[in-house]
């Protein structure tokens, strides 16, 4: 089984997805799945052409598997299509003037093939989601708690989640761990019993679109569960440079 | 000091007046409600005046919050299509019979409570709809203790009274995150509880009796009590208000008569 490349937070920057592209193709181990884990779109003009790009990708590029993100989220929660009816997060996160910003970034025909993406994705035993398994706001980071990380994989029964919402490149395993449970009930009393956590998880897989001129994600090979975090530098004056197709 | 905790009274005022005379008997310093105190029976104004006249404190249960915010979960909050069925049936009842100041009451009740190491919610400390089942994974139950601070979790909305002993919980954490050194973690808990407390007026662990629990905080003493009453009478108003009948049958054999949930931890994202 070839390598899968797992990004996260295009954040409509059309050259940064494009770096990416072009550092996957260059990859020695062919790359045969493409994930993308939310945030494709921001409030930027050029999310639209993002969109585009992504849903159309040329003859030697994988297909990528697109699941919702944060702002997709919020944009979805503006048409009236989101689980909560107000747009509180955006707000108090940017104000309200983000509100018609948002509303006017991303054309109304682009709102159906948003609100068309998953949740989040599984594929063999990972997890692949923009938050976590709570959702798109939850941020996992490396100094996230243990038995929280723990409780995000166990939800999904996953072995593996990656995510991309704190934009950071990080592995966070957990190798090893025990509990005593013993149980009482009206009719009945369990003697204790150890209970043992099997090795998982938690992979941060960057960023593409947020910082100028440095794109992040990961590579995972699914045979071995490598990871490799590749960085990506983009534009003029890094010593790398693509033109757009 | 004893603090008695129940939860789940469904409009059962028999059911409620019987935990509350043994409450008194076990001469019980703090009485605290974990929600859910109307839907399924045929009283829930009489029960929501009674806690407040006690003065009782209550967090908010699923029931609760449905009839104040309107019904708005999806299927995942019953068992079954035909529990499903059976609920909106229950929750369209109540929501025509409840007086305003009933359900001014009911919007303000909080989410959880706290008193020193113990802490109280209605499904579990994430989301009233979640169900803490007895035999969900040990570590994932942990968590629930873990993320309030507590020491002792109190919860109900299963229906069915346990107590739940986590002890020595250990994690071996390796994090490499880029431009940082690998670095080892471990993580420990000591002794952590979750109590469910069962339900006064709509028992499902086979018995038509009421359940509640006492915890004698001076002994660390948890006590589950299984309290007789006079279902008959519940049953027969259920019948004479012209809810399903099926209520009144399941509560005279406490049965929940539905199949469990594929997944009990499932939250409703709604």
């Amino acid at each position: 089984m070839n390598d899968w490349a797992i990004l996260s937070g295009i954040e409509g920057n059309l050259a940064a997805y494009e770096a990416v592209l072009a550092d996957i193709k260059r990859q020695r181990q062919p790359v045969e799945e493409l994930y993308i884990l939310g945030d494709v779109i921001a409030p930027t003009a050029e999310s639209e052409q993002v969109i585009q790009r992504v849903r159309s990708p040329q003859q030697n590029e994988p297909m990528p598997q697109v699941c919702q993100g944060w702002w997709e989220e919020q944009l979805l929660i503006l048409h009236g299509l989101g689980r909560t009816g107000e747009p509180t997060e955006l707000i108090e996160r940017y104000g309200i003037t983000m509100v018609k910003t948002l509303w006017d970034a991303i054309p109304r025909e682009m709102v159906e093939w948003v609100r068309s993406l998953d949740f989040g994705l599984f594929e063999l035993d990972c997890l692949l989601i923009h938050g976590s398994s709570v959702s798109v706001s939850d941020q996992l980071t490396p100094d996230t708690p243990a038995m929280q990380m723990l409780d995000r994989l166990m939800r999904m029964e996953a072995n593996t989640l990656f995510c991309g919402r704190s934009g950071l490149t990080f592995q966070y395993e957990i190798q090893q761990g025990t509990v005593t449970s013993s149980l009482t009930t009206l009719d009945r009393s369990n003697s204790p019993q150890a209970i043992a956590v099997k090795p998982r998880q938690v992979v941060g897989v960057g960023n593409v679109g947020r910082l100028p001129g440095q794109a992040s994600y990961a590579l995972y090979r699914p045979n071995s569960n490598q990871v490799e975090f590749r960085t990506v530098r983009y534009g003029a004056g890094k010593g790398f440079q693509r033109a757009s197709p | 000091m004893k603090v008695a905790v129940m939860s789940c009274i469904h409009g059962n005022y028999e059911a409620l007046n019987a935990v509350l005379s043994d409450i008194d008997d076990q001469s019980a310093d703090k009485i605290y409600c974990l929600g859910d105190l109307v839907g399924y029976g045929p009283h829930p104004n009489a029960v929501v005046e009674m806690i407040r006249a006690l003065d009782i404190p209550t967090c908010q249960g699923c029931w609760d919050e449905d009839i104040v915010e309107g019904l708005n979960s999806c299927e995942c909050s019953y068992p079954s299509v035909l529990a499903e069925k059976r609920g909106k049936q229950a929750h369209e009842w109540t929501d025509q019979v409840i007086h305003p100041e009933v359900r001014e009451f009911l919007a303000q009740l909080p989410l959880s409570l706290r008193d020193d190491n113990l802490c109280f919610v209605h499904g579990s400390p994430h989301n009233q709809h979640e169900y803490l089942m007895p035999e969900v994974d040990a570590f994932v139950a942990l968590e629930r203790v873990l993320v309030t601070g507590a020491d002792i979790l109190f919860c109900g909305h299963t229906h069915v009274p346990y107590v739940r002993s986590l002890d020595a919980g250990q994690l071996q954490i390796r994090v490499k995150s880029t431009g940082t050194t690998e670095r080892d973690v471990s993580f420990s808990a000591p002794l952590k509880r979750i109590v469910n407390a069962g339900s006064v007026g709509e028992p499902r662990h086979g018995r038509p009796n009421a359940t509640y629990v006492i915890y004698n905080t001076d002994a660390d003493q948890i006590t589950l009590r299984e309290v007789e009453y006079d279902y008959q009478k519940t049953c027969a108003a259920i019948i004479d208000n012209g809810l399903p009948p099926i209520f009144a049958w399941r509560l005279a054999r406490g049965l929940e008569f539905a199949e469990r949930a594929d997944d009990p931890t499932h939250v409703c994202e709604r």
